[in-house]
């Protein structure tokens, strides 16, 4: 299932996503704009970090790295198709490493991506969708990435 | 530090025991250790426990060490817990060593014990600890070996068979040795057609969920004759952390190599010298990466290494002679000591799925994933080279 953004409020969306994963995405406010993953920069040495940093591993100068939005699309490092899945998840489902512009790795589900189609270097983008199902059945938002649609 | 030998190891079997508890286990192993190397248990100074799910699975984070030596009549001395995800036992003697080698002290035990089979969600793979945010994400370790194999296969033109062919290999060396969970042979075939876990990697590609428990004891070079005329010396006991490069090429693992060039700079040897390894085959994939990581062939080479046959018995260098966690099973703080215990009847001889004339061992054990969703390497990894001290 993939979810259309526009569909559900904003709102809607913002309260199934999971807790621990809210502070690192933000979600379009208008039809016109993308979700993107929220990372954060050094303002002394630059670098990049996903997720969020506390304080700047590298120089230790920047102790509240200010919040960026990273770039929603990426290309396909590498992946698998999950058969057994940890509990609430729907196998099967390709899971794997998306390498982003900024120089970053994001671990992610990918949707879209039947046996066949879903190779390595193919380009990607994110979305927000249902990644999982809570203890009570009702279904938990998180980031995923697709293929870019051409 | 001065050097330090090996003078008494114990284990269980591996395996499911249901009716066992913590305590009994890791009792038997350090029994069947302080019965193996023929010492008064009034000579043991300081000892450490490695295990890394009591607290979870038993609420049992503390004291493992205490109870299990309590009710061998050993009380009073230093006793702590050393929790390293799969190295917590490599790590526990990694502590006796240091504790001995340092000269503080002249006799340690090192215990490693877990009990698996408790857990929650059988038939799930086993979760990683700290790993919040990945398992928000439908993150587990065969989902990471998964991907690592599927990289691999692209980049080197690893193919399944050679996954499944260190399988077959590992219980083949399985069959003679009673302390193996599985000792059954299989087929390359069985591998390929068990059921998927994550593809590419089929069940019989996983270690799978045990219980067992394994002791060693260590003595200073000073002490040593009162114990016996056949020692094994620690050449080396190196232990490192994930380096954590970004976007790090995910087919090497950057603490495994840092270990192995610890222990090969300490011990003053190269891959060339060792007679056979014990390796940390928590799915077949980390075998292969293991034979490129520790210089046993060239990165790339590791599915043509055990396709060659160069990681058998009689071949170039055999790993695993064991059955390794493939077959003994991995109960997580048992089995960098338990690698240790079959390397060390190895040295002596007597192991019953023998390397000939060995002299010289490699055992490693590594695990556990940093919380971060772009994450790159394992949290520990633990190298021990042993040798004939005689
Ligand atoms: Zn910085």
């Amino acid at each position: 299932m993939t979810t259309d953004n526009n569909a559900l409020r904003v709102d809607t969306i913002g309260n199934l996503i999971d807790p621990k994963l809210k502070p690192f995405i933000k979600l379009p406010e208008s039809p016109s704009e993308k979700p993107h993953l929220i990372g954060s920069k050094c303002s002394s040495c630059g670098e990049y970090f996903f997720p969020k940093r506390a304080i700047c591993p590298n120089c230790l100068k920047d102790e509240k790295p200010e919040d960026i939005l990273l770039d929603n699309k990426g290309k396909l490092y590498t992946y698998c198709i999950v058969k057994a899945a940890p509990l609430g998840f729907d196998a099967p489902y390709a899971i794997g490493y998306v390498d982003i512009p900024e120089g970053l790795r994001i671990f992610s589900p990918l949707t879209e991506c039947d046996k066949g189609k879903i190779k390595i270097g193919m380009d990607l983008e994110l979305i927000v969708d249902k990644i999982r199902e809570d203890e009570a059945g009702q279904a938990v938002y998180g980031y995923k990435f697709k293929p870019v649609s051409l | 530090m001065r050097t330090v030998y090996i003078i008494g190891v114990g284990m269980t079997k591996f395996g499911r025991f249901p009716e066992s508890n913590v305590i009994e286990l890791g009792r038997t192993a350090a029994l069947n250790a302080l019965r193996d190397a023929g010492i008064n248990k009034k000579d043991i100074q300081v000892a450490y426990a490695g295990h890394a799910r009591t607290g979870q699975l038993y609420n049992r984070e503390c004291g493992v060490g205490q109870s299990i030596l309590w009710e061998l009549g050993i009380s009073g001395i230093p006793i702590s817990s050393v929790g390293n995800f799969c190295s917590s036992g490599s790590t526990a003697l990694r502590e006796a060593w240091m504790a001995v080698g340092t000269g503080m002290y002249d006799v340690a035990f090192a215990i490693g014990v877990e009990k698996l089979t408790g857990r929650a969600g059988k038939g799930r793979p086993l979760t990683s600890d700290g790993v919040e945010l990945l398992t928000v994400m439908g993150f587990s370790p065969p989902i990471y070996f998964g991907n690592v194999a599927t990289r691999h296969m692209a980049d080197y033109g690893t193919t399944p068979e050679q996954f499944a062919m260190v399988a077959v290999k590992n219980r083949k060396n399985a069959g003679p040795n009673p302390r193996c969970q599985y000792k059954d042979p299989i087929t390359v075939e069985e591998v390929l057609n068990s059921p998927v876990i994550v593809e590419p990697l089929t069940l019989l590609n996983c270690c799978p969920t045990t219980d067992g428990s394994a002791a060693v004891i260590l003595c200073s070079k000073e002490v040593v004759s009162r114990y016996t005329s056949k020692p094994i010396e620690i050449a080396a006991s190196a232990l490192r952390s994930g380096p954590y490069k970004k976007c790090k090429d995910i087919t090497t693992f950057g603490s495994d190599r840092l270990s192995a060039s610890d222990a090969y700079e300490t011990a003053g040897i190269g891959p060339e010298d060792i007679d056979f390894a014990e390796v940390h085959d928590c799915f077949t994939i980390a075998e292969i990466i293991h034979y490129e990581d520790f210089g046993f062939c060239k990165k790339g080479e590791g599915g043509r290494f055990v396709e060659e046959g160069m990681a058998d018995m009689g071949g170039k260098l055999p790993v695993s002679p064991s059955g390794g966690l493939m077959s003994r099973g991995h109960p997580i703080g048992a089995t960098g000591l338990a690698q240790v215990a079959e390397a060390v009847w190895q040295l002596r001889g007597v192991a019953e799925n023998q390397v000939e004339g060995a002299k010289v061992a490699f055992t490693h054990c590594a695990g556990g994933f940093q919380d971060t969703i772009e994450l790159g390497d394992v949290q520990s990894s633990a190298v021990t080279i042993l040798k004939r001290g005689w």
